[in-house]
């Protein structure tokens, strides 16, 4: 028992800032929430360092602490503290400030039990605890369309949850276990094992936003509060995926899910950015926008057990789509949320201008940007595992995406029309985009880090 | 040692970097800076050609590791094919920062994008990861890109728009055909030596590779019948972006012919080599007629970029179909000393162009007549330009065709019928000459200033290397034809 606790280390180090935040909101001090949380954050990321490959289990077998539930916490802590920085740039002297990042640092948790999950109770628990914190952090601001947005994603959590829950039982049934690694016997039971995949499929394709499954996602981050759309795209979002890896890594390949992973991966990929080709406010371009690199992601899955690409390319995407998609938000947060908005930024706000470009360029996966090399692994891995077909719609989706980009460059560098106001100026913010530019810019260069 | 190809590489991006982090400066330290850079450049670019190359491989090799586990690596080094073009680069660009001086729009914009899109037009021929290689190659686009898009003429959002939608497109299946021979090269590696030694991928993936390698740098050279992103492009180019679109980029499909579909993937484009010779004819033709057909003075030089780029496929697929190596190394010598002619003489041309319209505000050639009496030099000039452009003898671009034609006469005899795109391109030219410097001068052309001091600067090194390449074209041959005869396929 005390050697799975201190394999945990990370985890009770952010199960206790929690309990210190919420005691620090108590007495409304906002600033002492922030810096508890980001302290937390720093410590856990110091803890998690030794056991990044320790590729072990705890609790039989029910919680991983392996390559991919280490690099979440790499990825998912410093995301989560620049979102709450960012969150402290929007909301600052607000009501319930504290709040939001007590909320913020819970879903976090939830988010590395998804990423970390070798049980399906503790999928079905990584859900529940992200679902009921990005439940209240939508409804925050308190006005109807926040109120509405948090409704529509209540609902539709509820129910895609339910399914899950009822198609999880399938795999129950038929190993008689809720492992993930009892996974593998399902090879003579096609049908149960469908069953199954079907309903794991509804349940995290929900918390990823993947195609038919991500309604609620463009209504959710434009109601939100432009700091926790952000957080919404990156924490949740990646959580949900590498859950998914962790459990199609035991799922037999012959039943077949790879050919379903692909089908959702071209059609998120598609209509993700076919919508946001004809959108005008800035949230819901970006909204698309990530439901699109969330099928880019799920070109790493169907090389999943044919070495260690694939989850390198799903690592290193992840940390790149951290970096370029807070980096983006964060600008329209300065900027204002329509594209008229931000029209003439680039000349009225030359470095921030810049900053966003090259966001954007990476989000299209322009070398040499970190982006880029997200992609490049994810079309690696696809073609090692012989989906040619799947790395050729990626390429002509990305051509796509760049047009969807483009949008935002060109609106940016068109005359002022002389009434906009200059963005908001925010060292805190600079923070953010800062630090994502850095990343954006430099990380690509680095890669090998990841390649330890 | 010290590094010189990386030195060459990089100095131009510092020189952006430092431009960058110098807000507020003045039109004239941020033109210095881009001419001071880029003539530093030029000058390390000469040590690399005094150093010269061996047969056989590369040399000047620069290594540094960078992730082992997948074989990707920084190395850069040059041979007979890539030198040349080396230097034509960091010269055309060190004549466009002079050339641009006068111009005051967002200077220090404009000099950071020149110096990134060097950085990148350098890199793509030093290169000798394939990784590296496509990064260099992607950043040229953004460059060139937000070069149209902001210094273009009126119709330049749509251009630039089309120009990067449509090359990255193009360019995208060179990515999977990297990804193609790395995952057949064992074990994995990047390296291009190694891919070009060892030719990891043959049969049905070979062709696959093939395929999508000339669909990307067809789409770069631009060959029939995907070309129609070029006119559109350098009509509204400003100028200096229509020379290195012209005298430089376009060099990166021939370069890529050349380094990654013949060198890594002979047996294949050797069996598709009648395929892509035809549409290398095909170009050359086209391009010259299309070129007939134009009234503005701007797209008809976009167009014989068409028809000079065709002779140099011309001479690639030649070289992919000869058994002989010694008619190899002539077709290959051909298609390399073609490179550096156009160049030479298309960038000198749109330069020309681009002074015209300084002055006139139009390029329709109708609009003109007579400018030979008011802007001798001028018109002089052009005419000198037309005429090696046509493959006069004694010019650059003589030695270069009649290599590639006498190859193709050797080995496919029918292909030579793409002379006769000579005799229409020697139409064109003289009618454009004849409709814009012959004649009665139009009255409100009479004030026109001839060339200044700036200007002829820019033309001289062009004039001079002009009538050196058609004269003494061992010059530069010499180096080619160190590599072409040692390519061990």
């Amino acid at each position: 028992m005390s050697r799975d606790l201190a394999f945990l280390l990370p985890e009770l180090t952010l199960m206790i800032t929690v309990a210190l935040m919420l005691v620090a909101e108590m007495v409304r001090r906002a600033g002492l929430t922030l810096l508890i949380g980001l302290a937390g954050l720093a410590l856990a990321v110091w803890f998690t360092l030794p056991v990044l490959d320790a590729g072990t289990t705890v609790f039989g077998g029910t919680y991983r602490i392996d390559l991919l539930s280490g690099w979440a916490k790499l990825i998912l802590l410093p995301a989560t503290a620049l979102s709450m920085l960012l969150a402290r740039a929007e909301l600052s002297g607000r009501v319930r400030e504290g709040s939001v990042y007590s909320l913020i640092m819970l879903v976090t948790i939830g988010a590395l039990m998804l990423a970390g999950s070798g049980d399906t109770m503790l999928l079905v628990l990584g859900i529940v605890v992200t679902g009921l914190g990005s439940f209240a952090l939508v409804a925050y601001p308190g006005d109807d369309a926040a109120t509405e947005a948090s409704m529509k994603y209540l609902v539709f959590g509820s129910v895609t949850g339910a399914v899950m829950i009822y198609g999880l039982s399938f795999w129950f049934a038929g190993s008689g276990s809720t492992l993930f690694s009892a996974l593998s016997g399902m090879q003579t039971k096609p049908l149960l094992a469908a069953a199954g995949l079907i309903a794991v499929l509804v349940g995290l394709g929900y918390k990823a936003a993947l195609v038919p499954f991500h309604f609620w996602a463009p209504e959710a981050y434009e109601g939100a509060p432009v700091s926790v759309a952000a957080y919404m795209s990156v924490v949740t979002k990646i959580a949900a995926i590498f859950a998914l890896a962790q459990l199609l890594r035991d799922l037999p390949i012959q039943t077949g899910w790879a050919w379903a992973i692909a089908a959702i991966a071209v059609l998120t990929m598609t209509y993700g950015y076919l919508a946001a080709l004809v959108q005008t406010n800035l949230v819901r371009l970006l909204a698309y926008s990530s439901v699109a690199q969330a099928g880019y992601f799920l070109l790493g899955f169907v090389a999943l057990g044919r070495g260690d690409i694939a989850l390198l390319s799903i690592i290193v995407f992840a940390a790149a789509y951290v970096a370029m998609n807070i980096g983006a938000f964060s600008v329209v947060l300065l900027a204002g949320r329509d594209i008229d908005a931000i029209r003439g930024l680039g000349r009225r706000a030359p470095m921030l201008g810049v900053a966003m470009v090259i966001f954007l360029l990476s989000l299209a996966g322009i070398p040499p940007l970190f982006g880029f090399f997200g992609k490049f692994l994810l079309f690696g891995a696809a073609l090692k595992a012989g989906f040619l077909w799947l790395a050729v719609i990626a390429i002509l989706n990305s051509v796509l995406s760049l047009a969807v980009y483009l949008r935002i460059i060109v609106a940016m560098y068109r005359a002022p029309e002389g009434d906009e106001a200059a963005p908001r100026a925010s060292p805190v913010a600079a923070l953010v985009w800062g630090t994502s530019l850095a990343a954006t810019l430099g990380l690509g260069i680095f890669t090998r880090l990841f390649f330890s | 040692m010290i590094p010189i190809v990386s030195l060459a590489v990089f100095l131009p991006l510092i020189g952006a970097v430092i431009l960058l982090f110098l807000p507020g400066t003045s039109k004239a330290v941020s033109h210095g800076i881009g001419i001071g850079f880029s003539a530093l450049t030029f000058v390390l670019t000469l040590v690399m050609w005094s150093r010269g190359v061996v047969p056989g491989g590369f040399s000047q090799v620069e290594e540094v590791s960078w992730i082992e586990a997948i074989g990707a690596a920084y190395r850069v080094g040059v041979d007979g094919l890539s030198l040349p073009l080396v230097l034509l680069t960091s010269l055309l660009f060190l004549l466009s920062f002079v050339y641009q001086a006068k111009s005051s729009d967002r200077a220090r914009s404009f000099v950071i994008l020149m110096l990134m899109l060097e950085t990148a037009s350098i890199g793509t021929f030093v290169a000798l990861d394939a990784l590296l290689f496509y990064v260099f190659f992607e950043v040229s686009l953004v460059s060139m890109y937000f070069m149209i898009a902001g210094w273009g003429e009126k119709d330049r959002q749509r251009a630039a728009l089309m120009f990067f939608l449509y090359t990255l497109l193009g360019s995208l299946p060179l990515l999977l055909a990297i990804l193609g021979m790395f995952l057949a090269s064992d074990p994995y590696t990047f390296d291009m030596r190694i891919w070009i030694e060892t030719q990891p991928l043959t049969g049905i993936g070979g062709m696959l590779a093939l395929i999508a390698m000339l669909f990307t740098f067809a789409v770069k050279i631009p060959a029939f019948p995907v070309h129609t992103w070029l006119p559109a492009a350098h009509v509204q180019a400003p100028t200096v972006g229509s020379v290195i679109l012209a005298g430089v980029m376009l060099k990166f499909g021939t370069y890529g012919l050349v380094r990654f579909s013949l060198q890594m993937l002979p047996d294949a484009f050797a069996s598709a080599g009648m395929v892509v010779l035809v549409f290398g004819v095909i170009s050359a033709i086209y391009g010259a007629f299309v070129a007939l057909a134009q009234s503005d003075l701007k797209r008809l030089i976009a167009y014989t970029s068409v028809n000079h780029m065709g002779y140099v496929v011309i001479g690639v697929a030649v070289a992919a179909m000869a058994v002989d190596p010694a008619m190899r190394a002539v077709a290959l010598d051909g298609a390399t000393l073609q490179m550096v002619s156009h160049g030479l003489v298309t960038g000198a041309l749109f330069f020309l162009v681009g002074m015209l319209k300084d002055r006139a505000h139009t390029r329709e050639m109708s609009h003109f007549g007579g400018l030979l009496k008011i802007t001798p030099v001028l018109g002089w000039s052009f005419i000198f330009f037309a005429f090696a452009s046509l493959g006069l003898p004694g010019l650059a671009h003589f030695p270069a065709e009649f290599q590639i034609f006498l190859a193709t006469l050797n080995i496919s005899p029918w292909a030579v019928v793409s002379i006769l795109a000579i005799v229409v391109t020697a139409g064109l030219y003289l009618r454009a000459i004849g409709l814009v410097f012959l004649g009665e001068p139009g009255k409100e052309w009479l004030k026109m200033p001839d060339l200044d001091g700036r200007e002829v600067l820019v033309l001289i090194p062009l004039v001079a290397l002009t009538i050196a390449v058609g004269i003494v074209p061992g010059i530069v041959l010499d180096t080619i034809h160190t590599t072409t005869t040692s390519l061990g396929f």
